[in-house]
This record gives structure tokens, sequence and C-alpha cells, in this order.
């Protein structure tokens, strides 16, 4: 073998080894990536899960004491029916910005009773689910930034040739919808109780 | 002629080993660098437990340390000294220390226990001595111990970032300390001749901007709450054989059933940094340190202890602990920087190769 041959096979050697490594290396990033998002939609859940084992107390504690608002706890407990668990991510996104969007509008009406507001349990309840409110927002937007990291990954060499390969899809946003957005319509209608629209 | 081709092969023969190991150097950064952009940052205040990364400013915890080459309060430093003599280079002290701390960001603070984390502190203090040898402006050799207590009052810690320190002090003023240290650095002043020395220190301060990626879980469920690292020996307590080396030192003696029995004052809380829970043992002679009263005696023990269940920040099982300095997006162009390195080297490593591969017959022949 000549020189120039030999120092040839050493310059494609090197190439092919440098390939494998960034194979190798973007394979174990973009598998940490997927697991990274599965933890923080179970961490999602979990918060998801919490807020809705919370509110039929809520709901229980307000009821008799609104004797007007009763679409504000009607809208509450059906947005908390149609929670599914099992739902997809994409799917469930809208369901939790609108259960949001109806406790706001909740809160927003129990801030007129001062009798409901003096009430110690409504109080350590709504101090709950404000919490539970923070922890899903947090949440959300971490599940969300892993997300994008995962999307923005594959998009990109050169992980986008290996994720032809194995079929990696970008994932789905927790999207919170427009409903989220938009600030709860919390109205006093013609008997001077409070709407949600 | 035989001469230069000899020299050319050996430049070769350097310039392929050389390339390689900055290949190396450039391939594992390339990890670290995806590492560092593959986790989103989390909020303390709502921190999950698992793999996080959390991005704030350095706070100090139960103790500080004090760094050996400028005195300065840090959390971390890496301090070196390398004499000089002609072509004879040699490390004289070569030290690096690191102590729990906290984390704050604008939603809360958490501990962080940082055994066997990968340090990336920046290099404060690198100088060198004199022509004469004297010492560089800006050595202030720690005359005394490395760890010292934190005032825990908030609003002191903050007066004290705020305060503009004098530059250090002028060579050979602070020689009232005893260490070993102090009299390897202050006998540097008369090193004449052509020996010099070199100081270089790394470290990490409170008021620092920094990046860590490690696993938060709560401080009992540490494999090995004491060292808190997975490559802790005592983690291997489990160990038949351990445990049957630990049974004959039992035995035999060696092994000591208490802390007290084996650290004796120093299993005492606040003893040496501050005011002792209990009356320590000392020599007849020596000066006794005030006892701390009840109050200021069960803040001591209360420092110490860390909840069981307190999330906390430290290196786990298939996830390191790496403190980075600054922002997530500066940590990774260092790194990325270390990449682009790699990549150089990559091709001065085929440059020697051909270079080699031309020169070798010609000698061999």
């Amino acid at each position: 073998m000549s020189p120039l041959a030999a120092a040839a096979l050493f310059a494609v050697a090197l190439a092919v080894v440098i390939a494998a490594f960034l194979a190798v290396v973007t394979y174990n990033a973009v598998v940490a990536l997927r697991t990274r998002i599965d933890k923080a939609w179970g961490n999602v859940e979990v918060a998801l899960r919490q807020r809705h084992d919370q509110l039929p107390a809520l709901v229980d504690a307000v009821r008799d004491l609104m004797a007007f608002e009763q679409d504000v706890l009607v809208e509450v407990t059906r947005q908390r029916a149609r929670y599914a668990p099992d739902a997809p991510v994409a799917d469930q996104g809208p369901v939790s910005a609108a259960t949001t969007s109806a406790l706001r509008a909740l809160f927003a009406v129990v801030e007129r009773y001062p009798e409901i507001r003096s009430q110690e349990n409504v109080l350590r309840l709504q101090g709950e689910i404000e919490r539970l409110e923070g922890l899903l927002a947090d949440r959300r937007e971490l599940y969300n930034d892993q997300v994008f990291r995962h999307n923005a990954t594959i998009a990109q060499v050169p992980a986008v040739v290996l994720a032809s390969l194995f079929g990696w899809k970008p994932r789905p946003f927790f999207d919170a919808g427009e409903d989220a957005e938009r600030a709860p319509d919390v109205s006093l209608d013609a008997r001077g109780a409070g709407s949600v629209r | 002629m035989e001469d230069t081709r000899g020299l050319i092969a050996a430049l070769a023969l350097l310039g392929l080993v050389g390339g390689l190991a900055l290949l190396g150097r450039g391939l594992r950064a390339y990890g670290r660098a995806g590492r560092v952009a593959g986790i989103a940052t989390s909020r303390i205040s709502t921190l999950a437990a698992g793999e996080v990364r959390l991005v704030g400013t350095v706070e100090a915890d139960v103790l500080t340390l004090v760094s050996p080459l400028q005195s300065t309060p840090c959390v971390y430093y890496r301090s070196r000294i390398r004499e000089r003599s002609g072509d004879d280079t040699r490390t004289v002290f070569e030290e690096e220390e690191d102590v729990a701390f906290r984390l704050r960001d604008g939603s809360g603070t958490i501990r962080i226990l940082p055994r066997g984390a990968r340090w990336d502190a920046p290099l404060r203090f690198d100088a060198a001595s004199d022509w004469t040898g004297g010492d560089p402006p800006g050595l202030d050799v720690n005359p005394g111990a490395t760890h010292r207590r934190t005032e825990l009052d908030r609003e002191a810690q903050i007066a004290a970032l705020l305060t503009v320190h004098p530059a250090a002090d002028l060579p050979g003023e602070d020689s009232d300390g005893g260490s070993m240290l102090s009299a390897l650095t202050l006998g540097a002043g008369g090193l004449g001749g052509s020996r010099r020395r070199d100081y270089e220190e790394r470290r990490l301060e409170p008021g620092d901007t920094v990046t860590i990626l490690g696993s938060a879980l709560p401080f009992g469920d540490l494999e090995s709450p004491a060292g808190a690292g997975p490559d802790d020996p005592t983690s291997a307590l489990d160990d038949p054989e351990v445990a049957m080396n630990l049974a004959e030192a039992r035995e035999a003696g060696i092994l000591r059933a208490t802390p007290e029995e084996a650290w004796g004052n120093a299993a005492i809380p606040g003893f040496g940094i501050g005011q002792p829970a209990r009356a320590p043992e000392l020599d007849p002679a020596a000066d006794r340190p005030p006892l701390a009263d009840r109050e200021a005696a069960a803040e001591a023990e209360r420092r110490f202890e860390i909840p069981a269940g307190e999330l906390v920040v430290a290196a786990a099982a298939g996830h390191p602990l790496a403190i980075l300095l600054g922002t997530p997006g500066e940590a990774r162009g260092r790194e990325e920087a270390t990449v682009l390195l790699g990549l150089a080297g990559a091709a001065l490593a085929i440059a020697g190769a051909t270079t080699l591969a031309l020169t070798l017959p010609g000698l061999l022949r």
C-alpha cells in the first residue's frame, strides 16, 4: 500500500469513527429526550389528578352559599367531568384550560360573597386549588419546553437522519388553547348575579 | 537530510497524537453540550424529583470555604502552584475542595450536595512570580482554616456581596499564618535564580450564576447521605466482603462505635467554626472557647441536620452532577467551542498521519 493510500485510509477510518460516535450520541440523546417528555407528562398528570380530586370538595363547600350562581358551579362540574386521563395529550390541553377558566370565574364570583370568603374550609380549598393551578402551569411549561427541545432536535442534523430511520415523530404540545388566554367574562346579569360566558 | 526528515516525522507524530487527543476531548464535550441542551429548566418551587436542570445564584449554606491563594469565601476551589526552573516544571501545591451550598432562583432555594460533581469554574486568579521571584500582586494566602461558618443573616450576606473589597494585600504582609501553604508561598520571595512560580485558582463564589444538571431527590433517598454520591465508598456497605472487613475491624478495635469516639472534638456541633455545643476535651494549657448557650447549641445542631424528606440536588445513578458557571447558553457555548477544537484536532491528526506516511518509508529505508 502506498503512503498516500495509507493516509487516505486513516482519514476515512477517522471519519467513520466520528460518524459512528455522533450517531450513537445522537440516538441516546433523542431517547433521553423522549424519556424526559414522558416524565414531564407524568408530572403534569399528577397535578391534573390532584386538581380533579379537589374540585368536588370546593363545589360542595360553596354550593349552598351561592344561591344564584349555579351556572358557575355547573360549568366547573361539567369541565371536571370532561377530564379523561387516558385521552391523548392534544385533547387534554383544551379540557384543562377550560377547567382553569371555569375555576377563575368561580373564584371571581366568590370574591363578591363576604360570607363565603369568611368560611375557613372554602379559603383552604381555594388556596389549595390555586397552588395546584400554579403547579400545573409550571409543569405544563416544563413539558412544553421539553417537547420543543425534542421536536427541534429531530428536525435538525444529525438527528433528522436517524428520525427517518427510526420513525421518530414530533410530540404534541400540551396546548392551553385559546380559552385559557381569554380572561373569564364574569358579568352581572339582570338578577345581579354572576354568569360565565 | 536524514535529520530534517526525522524532525518532520517527530512533528507529524506529535500532531497525530495531539490531534487525536483534541478530538477525544471534543467528542466528550459534544455529549456534555447535548445534555445541557436536552433538559428544560425547572423552577425550584415546583421541582419534581428526577433529572433536573436548574439555573440560579449560588448562596452559601452552613459552611463556606476560604480559598488558599486569595482567601476568598467560596463554595468550590481548585488551586495550584507550579514551580519552573529552567526546563523543569513541578507542581508544588494542588488542592481541590467543595462544600454544600444553596441555589436560589426567582421561586425559592434548594440545597446542592456537590460530592462527585463535575465543576466548570472560572479561573479567578492566574499569576506568576515576578522576575525577582517575588509574589505576584493579588496573592493573599489563607493562613487559617479552609472552612468557615456561614453568617446566616441574609441581610449581612447581601451587604457582604455588595461591599467593594480593596485589592489583595501586598505580598508578604500576611505572614502570621502557620499553614504549609503559607510557608510555601512566603518562601517564594527568596526563590531567586531562574525559579518562577505560576499560581492558578478556579473558584465559584456566592453570587455567581450557575447552571446545575443533576438529580432532585429527597435527602433520605440518597444512596449514601454521608457521601451524597454513587461513587462514595460508604455505598458499598452492603457488599458481604466489605461487611466482613468491617466486622474484623470492629473486633480488632480499629473501628470506633460513635462519631465522638472516632472524631473527638470534631463531632461536637459548632466546634472549630463557632461556639461548641458541648465542652471539648482540650489540653489544660489551651484557651477554652466559650460554650454556646442553649438556643445557639440547638441552632448549631439544627444547621447540620437535613430532614429526610427535604428535596436536594445531588449526583445519582445515571444522572451525574454538573455545576457549570453561567446560563445554560453560556455553558453550552463553551462546550461547543471545545467541539470545534476537536474537529480541528481531527484535521491535525489526518495531516500528521499523511506526513508520517510520506516521511517514514524514507527514514526506514
